[in-house]
């Protein structure tokens, strides 16, 4: 296993040392996990279902803690931070999970606008902003309406506009792009490759759809058995390094 | 114009009508309580203030005359507002529960009775009528009514607790069974409270829309319950005035300042108690979860 180096503690905006996740009696779904990620790097995650992609991606976004082990964000190891630190922290991070988790009572602009209503904002702050994110994901016309009457494609494009429209330090996405078309699925990735390369957002993207990870020029980093290995054969590409990219890979 | 904002929690739905069912039946039965334990704690000062200024001299052997010039005596003493000599139809009066309607026998040795009120302060005169009657040479027995009394105060007394003890346990119930439902609405909505506490909203965030939702339904229920018990209080006074108000020992029902002040407070504390336990039960649900 990969020693971290010291010096990028304090750099990296994602660090995972020694982390190990087991649900109660069952055995380890994550098994030594080390990973560090610079501020402002895109990242694909991939793995077979079941190996523990979504699992890992909630200790990312601090749904739960490691069984073992220390998760940091940004340079500051959250196993000791107060509650409300933690939930300062989750407000840096917008996330897109797979099944969307949409409100089914508010509309799609209002599940939008959720996470600036939550860090306090005043919505003739915002209202302009939500609309023309909404906008460019092609809900304009669709904003007013629930979750119940959006297709799933559209349904994942409100979670997507959900995630980033506080414009958070950290992008987490599992499955971003499942439902859509794969125009749309091209217009989303634009869209956080934009929020990567203009506001310098970290992101991970969680896929096991390879060709969108073929289109892209990013590190991979892919889970097998409860471990993580960069650049997997099994991920069917060869090592594509990018200067702001992946920095240490485990287990490999 | 500007737009309400929608509540981050869905509106209320069938198991929230089952709550404001129970709740508004346990503050109906809660102020029923507290009406019935103020006008008992009423009632018994009513009785007991009625009873314990009133003394009756019993005479043994005593003439006509001599009971007359007994009654003068008590007239004369300290303290004495008001002394009567019975009549012998009263006494048959009140004798007849023992004796029947016919009237008394000839040869039964009834005393004299002398009913005597006290002035509102003088307090207890029993033994100072005693010792004037005794120093005259009467053979006379003061009975002061106090052991009467002290058994309806006993009597009032226990049914005061017993209704404050209703109201306390129908309180704590009415808590308890919002502390499990609103339990029950934070696992119902666990979706809604995981996705806010993602999306980086504090504990005191989230528990503080389950608090205004539970306060507004606390508010609400315990209202329709007061109001119920308004109107079964006001239907009671009415059936007890229109059937000559003949309820005797029942405790006297009343709706004045106090009893409406009740009412009016009722649904407040069944709010405050729903908020508080909304409040306490999200935030502990909530320490569960990193």
């Amino acid at each position: 296993m990969t020693q971290l180096r010291p010096d990028i503690f304090d750099e990296a905006a994602v660090r995972l040392d020694a982390v190990t996740l087991r649900y109660d009696a069952s055995g380890e779904i994550l098994s030594g996990i080390d990973l560090a990620l610079k501020p402002g790097s895109f990242s694909f995650l991939t793995g077979a279902s079941g190996a523990g992609k979504s699992s890992l991606l909630k200790l990312l976004y601090l749904a739960r803690p490691p069984s073992t082990g220390e998760v940091s964000l940004f340079g500051r190891p959250t196993s000791r931070l107060t509650r409300d630190q933690l939930s300062a922290m989750r407000r840096r991070i917008g996330v897109v999970f797979q099944e969307f988790r949409l409100l089914g009572h508010l509309t799609a602009y209002e599940n939008a606008a959720l996470p600036l209503r939550v860090m306090g904002r005043k919505e003739a702050q915002y209202r302009a902003d939500v609309e023309e994110l909404l906008a460019w994901v092609g809900l304009g016309e669709r904003m007013h309406k629930r979750p119940e009457t959006l297709s799933g494609g559209e349904q994942q494009r409100v979670a997507i506009a959900r995630a980033v429209v506080t414009q958070p330090d950290l992008l987490i996405a599992d499955e971003p792009t499942g439902n859509v078309d794969p125009e749309m699925g091209a217009r989303l990735m634009r869209l956080f490759i934009e929020l990567n390369k203009r506001l310098g957002t970290t992101v991970i993207i969680a896929t096991h759809d390879l060709g969108l990870v073929r289109q892209i020029e990013a590190p991979v980093y892919h889970l097998a058995n409860g471990l993580l290995v960069k650049n997997a054969p099994e991920a069917g590409k060869a090592s594509r390094r990018r200067g702001d990219g992946i920095e240490i890979k485990a287990s490999e | 114009m500007k737009r309400a904002e929608t509540s981050l929690l869905p509106l209320e739905d069938a198991r929230e009508a089952a709550l404001f069912f129970v709740v508004g039946a346990l503050c109906f039965l809660a102020a029923l309580a507290a009406l019935t334990a103020k006008s008992t704690y009423g009632a018994a000062r009513a009785w007991t203030a009625e009873v314990e200024g009133e003394y009756t001299v019993s005479l043994s052997d005593a003439a006509p005359q001599d009971a007359q010039a007994a009654t003068l005596l008590v007239q004369s003493v300290e303290g004495v507002d008001g002394a009567r000599l019975l009549s012998e139809a009263e006494i048959s009066v009140l004798l007849e529960p023992t004796f029947g309607s016919r009237g008394l026998p000839a040869d039964l040795p009834v005393p004299r009775l002398i009913a005597v009120t006290a002035a509102p302060e003088a307090g207890d005169i029993g033994q100072a009528l005693t010792t004037v009657l005794e120093e005259a040479g009467y053979l006379a027995a003061v009975d002061s009514h106090s052991a009467w009394a002290g058994d309806v105060r006993r009597m009032l007394g226990t049914a005061r607790l017993v209704a404050l003890g209703i109201v306390a346990l129908l309180a704590s119930t009415a808590i308890a069974v919002i502390a499990f439902a609103t339990h029950a609405a934070l696992l119902a909505r666990r979706d809604i409270v995981e996705v806010l506490h993602i999306a980086g909203a504090r504990d005191r965030f989230i528990a503080a829309l389950f608090e205004r939702r539970f306060w507004l339904l606390g508010l609400r229920a315990g209202t329709v319950g007061a109001l119920v018990a308004l109107a079964s209080v006001a239907l009671l006074i009415a059936v007890a005035r229109t059937s000559g108000n003949r309820s005797g020992l029942l405790p006297e029902l009343t709706l004045d300042f106090p009893d409406l002040a009740v009412l009016v407070v009722t649904p407040v504390i069944a709010g405050l108690a729903a908020r508080i336990a909304a409040g306490v039960t999200v935030m502990r649900a909530l320490k569960s979860v990193m």
